[in-house]
């Protein structure tokens, strides 16, 4: 039995992958969270001075979705053998494309340019990546709603966290994606997961 | 025994890191490369509309990456245990978070710190990253820093560390092989 200590910010940002595999699997670890005059302190004591850093009995590895497919593997969330589990790499690598031109928009601190860019992003960027996520949700799915083998698997759960953030920014980003929705409603009535999410910390992001 | 299909265009790119996985590991792949004209014919019957695609006993794969992975672990050059194979995962994902930096191509003090993690990541001048064997972490910081290396020839020279590892690398007997045969791609 590992001890399993998860180092990130008080934020869901790019640890909540892991948290959500954690629920999912209702396995124990320790949440450790930095408020922001913390950080400083502890930056050293990270691999490569950033979080989160997932600490697997006293070895320290960092990398969000690295730790994240590391404890879907261990808790069978993964895909049942080599090849499901590059399905469900490729998923996760599909759904940051996305992600990727999405946060730049964030943090953007000019209002103005923000809801340009916004606009922009949700309009001709976005529906792209969420027509690849359908078609592989089709091609892999077996005709069920989870993206890969009928179960499901930490792509369901990245797939339902950052559509999350993307529908707080625009509540009608996914209404011409009905097959993704089906995915995220079968994520939300997961038990585990539905207690997780009715008890997580509420932060802005 | 399964036969594989990689589809890319004729260059190294994001499908170099798959050749060089096929190639340390001694395996065949029928390496299929569209040239620039030839590629809107054929966008239609892949996926996502993107390349590389890996084809596995008919089934296609996306995404340079996870395509990568999978080859490695079929292949064991991914890492002996699930631990050491997330370790090989955050090298990779440290290269990647500095080859998107470098997109544009011009050097930003950026690439000093991306390196500098390299470096720390390789301990007391190790030969390669994980686990005292090649892995395809190796592979894809050897694959990566060569794009870099092509632009400023230079630009190792203050970290013995990476110039070390990519002997190691390139003296692998089926690498120094491949390296000599591959086409030569201005990509």
């Amino acid at each position: 039995m590992s001890t399993y200590k998860l180092y990130y910010f008080n934020a869901r940002g790019r640890a909540e992958i892991a948290r959500l595999i954690f629920a999912a699997a209702d396995q124990k670890y320790e949440d450790v969270r930095f408020e922001r005059e913390q950080w400083p302190g502890h930056k050293s004591e990270m691999p490569l001075g950033q979080v989160p850093v997932l600490e697997v009995d006293g070895t320290k590895l960092p990398q969000s979705t690295s730790i994240a497919r590391f404890l879907a593997k261990q808790f069978q969330l993964a895909g049942k053998d080599n090849f499901e589990q590059a399905k469900v790499d490729a998923v996760v690598d599909t759904i940051n494309d996305a992600v990727t031109k999405f946060l730049p928009i964030r943090w953007e601190e000019d209002e103005t340019k923000k809801k340009e860019l916004a606009n922009k992003f949700f309009a001709d960027e976005l529906p792209a990546h969420l027509q690849h996520l359908e078609v592989l949700g089709k091609l892999y799915g077996n005709g069920g709603a989870f993206f890969v083998g009928n179960q499901l698997t930490w792509a369901d759960l990245y797939l339902f966290e950052m559509t999350n953030n993307l529908l707080q920014a625009n509540g009608n980003c996914l209404d011409k994606h009905a097959w993704l929705k089906q995915n995220r409603a079968e994520v939300e009535k997961q038990p585990k997961i539905a207690e997780y999410l009715r008890n997580r910390p509420q932060t802005p992001f | 025994m399964s036969t594989y299909k990689l589809y890319y265009f004729n260059g190294r790119g994001r499908a170099e890191i798959a050749r060089l996985i096929f190639a340390a590991a001694g395996e065949k792949v029928e390496d299929i490369r569209y040239e620039g004209s030839k590629w809107p014919s054929y966008k239609s019957k892949i996926p996502l509309g993107q390349m590389p695609v890996l084809e596995v006993d008919g089934v296609k794969l996306p995404q340079s990456m996870a395509i990568a992975r999978f080859l490695a672990k079929q292949f064991d050059l991914a890492g002996k245990d699930n631990f050491e194979q997330a370790k090989v995962d955050a090298v990779v994902d440290t290269s990647i978070d500095l080859a998107l930096k470098y997109v544009p191509i011009h050097f930003e003090k950026d690439e000093e710190k991306k390196k500098n993690r390299y470096e720390q990541i390789l301990l007391n001048g190790a030969s390669f990253f994980v686990g005292k064997q090649l892995t395809w972490a190796d592979l894809e910081v050897y694959d990566m820093l060569d794009i870099i290396i092509r632009i400023n020839g230079d630009i190792l020279q203050a970290y013995p560390c990476l110039q070390h590892h990519r002997q190691e690398v390139e003296k692998q007997p089926k690498i120094a092989v491949y390296l000599k045969s591959r086409p030569a791609t201005f990509f």
